[in-house]
């Protein structure tokens, strides 16, 4: 629902809102793709003008949060009257894959038109992909290693086998 | 009234406060350029104004002024929503 612009804002001006969002660690890429399409289309179907989407990877959060240690944080920089952080943040509620969500409104009264934008068409393909960390690509290393071509891999199916080999 | 001594704080006569025989510390200001990168996005600059337990450390150390140190706590409670920085840190 669009709200009467404050009164408090000078007329034609938007103000300046930074959201962050915290998504849980196991979430695919697809998954924060899918979150970031609905907050754009929030933002934009509120008037907001988007001027920066960021991916800052999977952290390490300070204490656990929704059970989780680490977190996949999502920076938002967009332009948009009252309203816009409104709905932003309903809709962040009602999903599940976000853990955690702060916003904070940067500058008042700016001039949407002069205000430069950061993105473009592969900003929002480069926000959904996030960075593995150390674990995952430890995790990764050992998965995708081919069974069976090393004698210390626990693959107690194939140990006869290997066993065999050997004598 | 039980604190009468001790209510009259400027015994030594430097104008400044505190006890006599102690010499008057100058506070030592900080840096607009470390002000400047505080931000709650950046926990390793904010890391510097709370104790390695996760609180806050008093402007009386820090030597931050009192808009200096609004500054500061509105960084570190921003960041402690987003788990950049403890709410506290439990140790052995």
């Amino acid at each position: 629902m669009a709200r009467l612009q404050s009164l408090r804002d000078k007329p034609g001006t938007a103000r300046e809102y930074e959201t962050i969002y915290i998504l849980r660690p196991n979430t695919p890429n697809e998954g924060v793709a899918e979150v970031n399409a609905r907050i754009k289309s929030v933002i934009e179907g509120q008037g907001g003008k988007i001027i920066k989407v960021d991916n800052w990877g999977k952290r390490r959060l300070a204490y656990e949060v929704a059970k989780e240690r680490k977190g996949i944080y999502l920076y938002w920089q967009y332009l948009g009257t009252a309203g816009v952080v409104e709905e932003t943040e309903r809709n962040l509620r009602m999903l599940d894959s976000v853990i955690r969500f702060l916003t904070v409104k940067v500058d008042t009264d700016v001039d949407v038109g002069a205000r430069p934008v950061e993105i473009d068409e592969t900003s929002f393909e480069k926000a959904a992909t996030t960075a593995a960390d150390e674990e995952d690509m430890f995790l990764h290393r050992g998965g995708d290693e081919p069974a069976g071509d090393d004698d210390d891999d626990f693959d107690f199916p194939n140990l006869d086998a290997v066993e065999g080999s050997k004598e | 009234m039980r604190n009468d001594i001790d209510d009259n704080m400027d015994r030594d006569g430097d104008g400044r406060g505190g006890k006599a025989g102690r010499a008057p510390t100058r506070r030592k200001a900080l840096s607009s350029e470390v002000l400047a990168k505080v931000d709650y996005k950046s926990p390793q600059v904010l890391k510097s104004f709370v104790t390695d337990r996760g609180k806050m450390i008093p402007r009386r150390i820090s030597g931050a002024s009192a808009g200096q140190q609004r500054i500061i706590i509105t960084a570190v409670r921003r960041a402690r929503m987003l788990a950049l920085l403890p709410f506290s840190v439990s140790g052995e």
